[in-house]
């Protein structure tokens, strides 16, 4: 059934079709429609899940740490200052190794404060073993939560989904609702032997000293290799069952391309008008939208970008003293294997709106400049 | 186990997370503590309030359940008239009810009330007790206490064979509280379930001192029970009290309820501060009279029960404060010119109210068509010379009524003085239990130590504010137009919430939260209770201040 509905609501489609039984957040702006709606859901039957409320983030992600720990799947969201409260927990639900899946609806961080988006809020976390996968539309936010479960449960790691806030979370769009009973098929009931069962009880969470804590680590990050395979799977047994599928990265005009542009979240739609109207007036270019950014696509990002002749990032974050952190992440996937040039740009940060003349611009500068400030440029600031 | 090294030859052979690799139940945390919880239920306030120790917390319970029958049958081993008391009783239990401190006492007159009414309509809860003893009981007088005495000596096994001065069973509730309160065809039912309980055999029209003697019933009889109330009223002692138009308010109560047409006349006075007063003034309301309550001390000295005294007001009923009749004299049109004295309160007497006292040389004068006297009624004890007295009552020598006779026992106002129909209820029950033993040479157990929690020791944070739910009654107005129960009682809807109401003070009702919260799993829900198991319980007691009802105590390990 296709119904119009905000890209929040989406969240909560996908939520309900997952069959999550615990669900626990803290409202925040511009996440709470995804809980408003997930609450109903719960009072009224919809969904026979828990709905548990707490009094902040860090216990809204707790009591999703429990739930999950106690064998069920469990579904939280937030935002900004909210995924920061969470910080200690989203450490923790990767050494417990529990298949979460979080929604950050991408909004600046306060001071001063701000409730429109920028991407420093979940790039902040980029190093706590949790997958991100960043979304460009309400369907495919709908469709990723559902796939978002399938793959945190198979590498055991938690995943974040994110999306900007506003031009994604409140922006209404048709979306094709999953019906919980054709998502059974792809998505079965979550079982796992590893949960506390007061009939064989166990001691989780102990002292591991140095001997272990090692080896520990080690095997996220083996599973967070892994992870590279299952999302693809993943996504490539969602199309077989519901006909989409949205790969790691997603290409656009690249093959030909002399100038490609790296996006991410809904600046990668915003860029498409850009590179069909530039391609209407013979300039060779296309876009990269990065999907996955944990783990990091590594060969499919290099596949692409090795075959232009210059790549623009564009950033939609900072880190400060440093460059945009997709452009370090490019730079670090192409390093040593390709010379491409790559240039740097921030913009939108705190909301700024990134309009299609604000892509044109980069992608003019990126083309025309002849020797530009490759690292960090800075689209738009009142000088 | 525990002290065993696990080393690890590869990553393959550990668990993805930090947990232990065989599972805990080896480690038997329960030796850290030191402090033991304990599954331990006490009583409730209300049940301690209540002079029959009903177990009301159990009936409230066995309602939310929808245990209807059993909620009865709870009721029924205390009080086997709960219709009569759901409705006349002053209800010490609500007085006591820990909700009265958190916002209003449930309603549990309202509770007992609709669960005795609802035998009536499922007359299969009646189970008749065949008598398997060889002893005889008589039981002489057939109001509350005789009905109660007659009920449980049945459900012992005794036959029982109640004596009745009057046509019909039912004593002070037939002839002294009115229709509107209590209607007859009620009574009646109450009566007949208690009869149809056992093997009661019911002699009417037979008072002892005229009909028979204590010795006839001794020589048929293995035990007497006497319970015969108080059947007359007391005399004013002053001048005119004989003159017509002067008469005992019970014996007017006593017409109307058996359908007799009384006249009145308009202007009525009613001398006392009592139920009984209350009564009379609104029947004579309720039979187009305007009518004064003279009372010698205060409003807040009244005996009655304060919700009659609310409902006399609203009635219409007129009060007269700190005065007593002086002298009664025929007036002009024949009417009755009463002289009252004024009052004033003095020192406080051994009943700890304070003493009425004339104000000297201020009198006034009412010229009334009918004066009724309120006053108290005291014990007519023809053909019981032979049992010892005090104070024109019987003397009871224990709180099981017992008496100086051999197998003679008592019980009821006969034996308290004016009281109330719970006690006397009470009394019979005590009594019946008391032959019991008296037959088979048993000792009288001990008191019974009895543990009552309070406000203090609930939980309230599990608790919701709810007002208490009234029982839906008919205007004032069309009260003073009939004799029709005031108060109609609880439908289904009601009583549940109503029910729900009940905290179930000291005693559990299996919420689950000590299973719930116990941080160790340590408690489990067993047949009739939670179980804790010690090999595991750390003494945190969670469990202690989660439960909502202070059903789980403590002490110190070691001691």
């Amino acid at each position: 059934m296709k119904k119009v509905i905000m890209g929040n609501h989406a969240v909560s489609y996908g939520v309900k079709a997952s069959g999550v039984k615990v669900i626990s957040a803290y409202p925040i702006t511009p996440q709470t429609q995804i809980v408003e709606l997930l609450s109903e859901m719960c009072a009224n039957g919809e969904i026979d899940a828990k709905f548990i409320k707490v009094e902040s983030e860090h216990s809204a992600l707790t009591a999703v740490v429990g739930a999950s720990a106690a064998g069920v799947r469990a579904f939280t969201a937030t935002s900004s200052q909210g995924l920061l409260l969470m910080h200690e927990i989203l450490h923790w639900a990767v050494g417990a190794r529990l298949p979460i899946v979080l929604t950050n609806v991408n909004r600046s961080v306060g001071p001063p404060w701000s409730i429109w988006t920028d991407q420093n809020d979940s790039l902040s976390q980029r190093d706590t073993g949790w997958l991100q996968l960043y979304c460009e539309s309400n369907q495919e936010t709908q469709d990723t939560i559902v796939q978002a479960f399938k793959i945190a449960e198979t590498v055991r790691l938690p995943v974040m989904l994110v999306l900007d806030a506003f031009f994604l979370s409140h922006t209404y769009e048709i979306v094709d609702i999953l019906e919980p009973n054709d998502v059974k098929k792809f998505l079965p009931p979550y079982e796992t032997d590893i949960r506390i069962d007061v009939e064989h009880p166990h001691a989780f969470g102990n002292l591991a000293g140095p001997d272990t804590y090692f080896e520990l680590r080690f095997m996220i990050q083996k599973a967070m290799e892994e992870a590279r395979d299952v999302v693809k799977k993943v996504d490539a047994e969602f199309k077989e069952h519901f006909g989409r599928g949205y790969g790691v990265v997603q290409p656009y005009r690249c093959d030909d391309a002399d100038l490609i542009l790296v996006t991410s979240g809904t600046i990668a739609s915003t860029s498409r008008v850009i590179i069909d109207e530039m391609r209407d007036e013979g300039i060779k270019i296309g876009s990269l939208k990065i999907r996955l950014f944990r783990p990091f696509p590594f060969d499919e990002v290099y596949e692409v970008l090795s075959k232009a002749k210059k790549v623009a990032v564009i950033d939609r974050n900072i880190s400060f003293g440093h460059h945009g952190i997709f452009f370090q992440e490019i730079k670090s996937a192409l390093y040593g294997r390709t010379d491409v040039p790559i240039i740097g740009y921030i913009v939108g940060i705190g909301g700024r709106d990134v309009t299609p003349k604000v892509i044109r611009e980069i992608a003019e500068k990126a083309l025309n400049d002849e020797n530009p400030e490759r690292d960090i440029n800075w689209i738009g600031v009142k000088m | 186990m525990g002290d065993k090294k696990i080393e690890f030859g590869s990553y393959k052979e550990m668990p993805m997370c930090a947990m232990s690799v065989d599972d805990m139940l080896w480690n038997h945390t329960g030796s850290w503590r030191n402090v033991r919880p304990y599954y331990d239920p006490k009583t409730s306030p209300c049940r301690t309030g209540c002079p029959a120790g009903e177990d009301i917390q159990r009936y409230i319970f066995l309602v939310t359940e929808k245990h209807y029958k059993e909620g009865w049958e709870t009721i029924m081993r205390s009080n086997p008239m709960p219709s009569v008391t759901g409705r006349v009783c002053f209800h010490p239990c609500m007085d006591k009810c820990t909700r009265g401190d958190y916002d209003q006492a449930v309603n549990i007159p309202a509770i007992e009330r609709a669960l005795g009414d609802m035998a009536f309509e499922n007359y299969d809860w009646i189970v008749k007790t065949k008598a398997s003893k060889k002893q005889k009981v008589a039981v002489v007088g057939g109001g509350p206490a005789g009905l109660s005495c007659a009920y449980y000596a049945a459900k012992l096994g005794y036959a029982v064979t109640i004596f009745e001065k009057e046509k019909a069973l039912g004593g002070v509730l037939r002839w002294g509280i009115p229709e509107y309160r209590l209607p007859n065809d009620v009574l009646d039912k109450a009566v007949k379930v208690i009869l149809d309980s056992g093997e009661i055999d019911v002699k009417t029209e037979q008072a002892i001192g005229r009909d028979f003697s204590l010795e006839d019933l001794k020589k048929k009889y293995d035990a007497v029970f006497i319970g015969i109330g108080l059947s007359r009223s007391r005399s004013l002692g002053i001048d005119g009290e004989n003159m017509e138009g002067v008469e005992a308010g019970l014996e007017f109560l006593k017409s109307i309820n058996s359908g007799k047409k009384v006249s009145q006349g308009k202007e009525v006075v009613v001398i006392g501060g009592g139920n009984t007063a209350m009564d009379v003034a609104r029947t004579a309301r309720r039979i187009g009279s305007n009518v004064t309550v003279v009372y010698r001390r205060t409003m807040n000295e009244m005996p009655a029960i304060r919700d009659e005294i609310e409902e006399a007001e609203r009635e219409g009923v007129r009060f007269r404060f700190l005065a007593t009749p002086a002298s009664i004299a025929r007036g002009k049109g024949g009417k009755l010119s009463v002289v009252f004295q004024e009052m004033q309160l003095g020192e406080p007497d051994e009943s700890g109210r304070r003493r009425p006292v004339p104000v000297e040389g201020k009198t006034f004068t009412m010229d009334v068509d009918k004066l009724f006297t309120a006053i108290g009624e005291e014990a007519v004890l023809d053909g019981l010379d032979s049992v010892e007295q005090e104070w024109s009552l019987i003397k009871a020598a224990s709180r099981f009524g017992d008496t100086n006779i051999d197998g003679v026992f008592a019980g009821g106002d006969v034996v308290t003085g004016a009281a109330s129909v719970v006690e006397a209820v009470a009394a019979g029950r005590a009594a019946a239990e008391k032959i019991d033993r008296y037959f088979d040479g048993k000792e009288d157990p001990a008191p019974e130590e009895v543990r009552t929690v309070g406000f203090k020791d609930m939980n309230t944070a599990y608790f919701t504010h709810a007002k208490r739910n009234e029982v839906p009654r008919i205007s004032p107005e069309e009260a003073l137009s009939s004799f029709d129960e005031i108060y109609r009682g609880f439908d289904m809807a009601l009583l549940h919430r109503e029910a729900d109401r009940c905290f179930s003070c000291g005693v559990c009702n299996y919420c689950d939260n000590c299973w719930i919260f116990c941080p160790d799993v340590a408690i489990s829900r067993g047949e009739n209770e939670y179980e804790i198991n010690y090999d595991y319980c750390k003494g945190c007691l969670v469990c202690v201040t989660e439960c909502p009802r202070s059903v789980i105590s403590t002490r110190e390990e070691g001691k």
